[in-house]
């Protein structure tokens, strides 16, 4: 069985003009930068919009990336900028939507999952509502930390911020995702936590 | 002082050192709130732990991989960036600092003495107000209103952008 080619070999192959190759690493890092783009989008069309261009800029980069860092926090890197210029722009267009219509938005998509049956009364979507109710950075230092394999280090260089403040954020996070949790789930969350 | 949530996270995360694992180790073995909390925190954290990410749509990559088509395929910084000329515009610098350097303390007559220390005074043998004329002064007053000129016109040409792009 051939030997799966790691992030640099496949970088090092797209630079000597193999571009078919960048294929792979899309689809091998689309979930994570996807889900990173969530996180700060909270709707998939946004998402993937963010992560489309994310992934386009870094193709772009791709000759500048210095191999100093992992590829994917490098890829993590491009992908906040990018969701930040993208709320940016987002946020100018709908200035006059006031907060008290956001908690309408948010009751609203927190009862189309409570719309949708036993199925989804699951913990995992218990989570997500829960994570979707953070903080955007508080929500993507927690997916980077589990799902991104990101030491706190990796996560303050993609994030611009100093390791401590990241260890104090997913301290915080932490905290919140389990009283909203306890929120969501009432008399469940002994069973679930 | 830490929180028993703090000190329950960093034995999880492994973060703590050896001595503050046994002692962690020790409060939940015998500390009610401690084992409480551990068991809760263990949960969440196996339950953050093994969530799925999310799936973007079927025709993401493909997506992707139309968009990065029309792109300039991309090539190593070293060969879009030459070397040569960084250095030799260093060697430029050096090479001129040296010469004026060389050329001022070779002209100079310095003074030392225990009363008073006097700073080498420079010889040029130039006169400054040659270059200085009043045709010069208005080329370089032409040259500095002309850049000013054009970095007005780029400033309200991004904000005219920026109006345009907020609007649509």
């Amino acid at each position: 069985m051939q030997q799966q080619l790691s992030d640099i070999e496949l970088i090092t192959a797209i630079l000597e003009g193999n571009t078919a190759a960048y294929a792979e690493l899309v689809k091998r890092h689309q979930r994570y930068v996807f889900t990173l783009a969530m996180r700060y989008a909270k709707n998939r069309e946004d998402a993937e919009e963010i992560a489309q261009d994310t992934f386009v800029k870094a193709y772009r980069a791709l000759g500048t990336f210095k191999q100093s860092s992992k590829f994917s926090t490098w890829l993590f890197t491009i992908t906040y900028t990018t969701a930040m210029t993208f709320l940016r722009k987002k946020r100018l267009l709908t200035d006059s939507i006031n907060d008290e219509e956001s908690g309408i938005q948010l009751e609203n998509h927190i009862s189309s999952y409570q719309a949708n049956g036993i199925e989804q009364r699951s913990g995992y979507v218990f989570l997500n509502q829960a994570i979707d109710q953070l903080l955007p950075d508080d929500a993507a230092i927690i997916t980077l930390f589990y799902k991104g394999e990101q030491s706190l280090e990796e996560i303050g260089q993609a994030l611009k911020m100093e390791p401590n403040t990241i260890k104090v954020k997913l301290h915080r996070a932490r905290t919140r995702l389990k009283e909203k949790l306890q929120f969501l789930l009432k008399d469940e969350v002994k069973e679930l936590l | 002082m830490k929180t028993i949530d703090e000190e329950i996270w960093a034995y999880i995360d492994g973060s703590c050192d050896a001595l503050e694992r046994t002692r962690i180790a020790e409060k939940i073995a015998t500390d009610e709130s401690y084992a409480l909390a551990f068991q809760e925190l263990s949960k969440l954290n196996e339950l953050m732990a093994s969530e799925e990410l999310e799936e973007p749509s079927m025709s993401f990559s493909r997506n992707v991989m139309d968009a990065v088509a029309q792109e300039i395929a991309p090539k190593k910084l070293n060969t879009k960036v030459n070397n040569g000329i960084i250095y030799g515009i260093a060697a430029f610098f050096l090479l001129s600092l040296s010469a004026i350097f060389i050329y001022v303390v070779a002209n100079s007559s310095p003074t030392v003495s225990t009363a008073e220390f006097k700073l080498p005074s420079p010889a040029f043998n130039f006169d400054l107000s040659e270059v200085l004329s009043p045709l010069s002064m208005k080329i370089f007053l032409m040259v500095d209103l002309t850049l000013a000129l054009l970095y007005m016109d780029r400033l309200l040409r991004r904000k005219m952008h920026a109006n345009k792009t907020t609007l649509s």
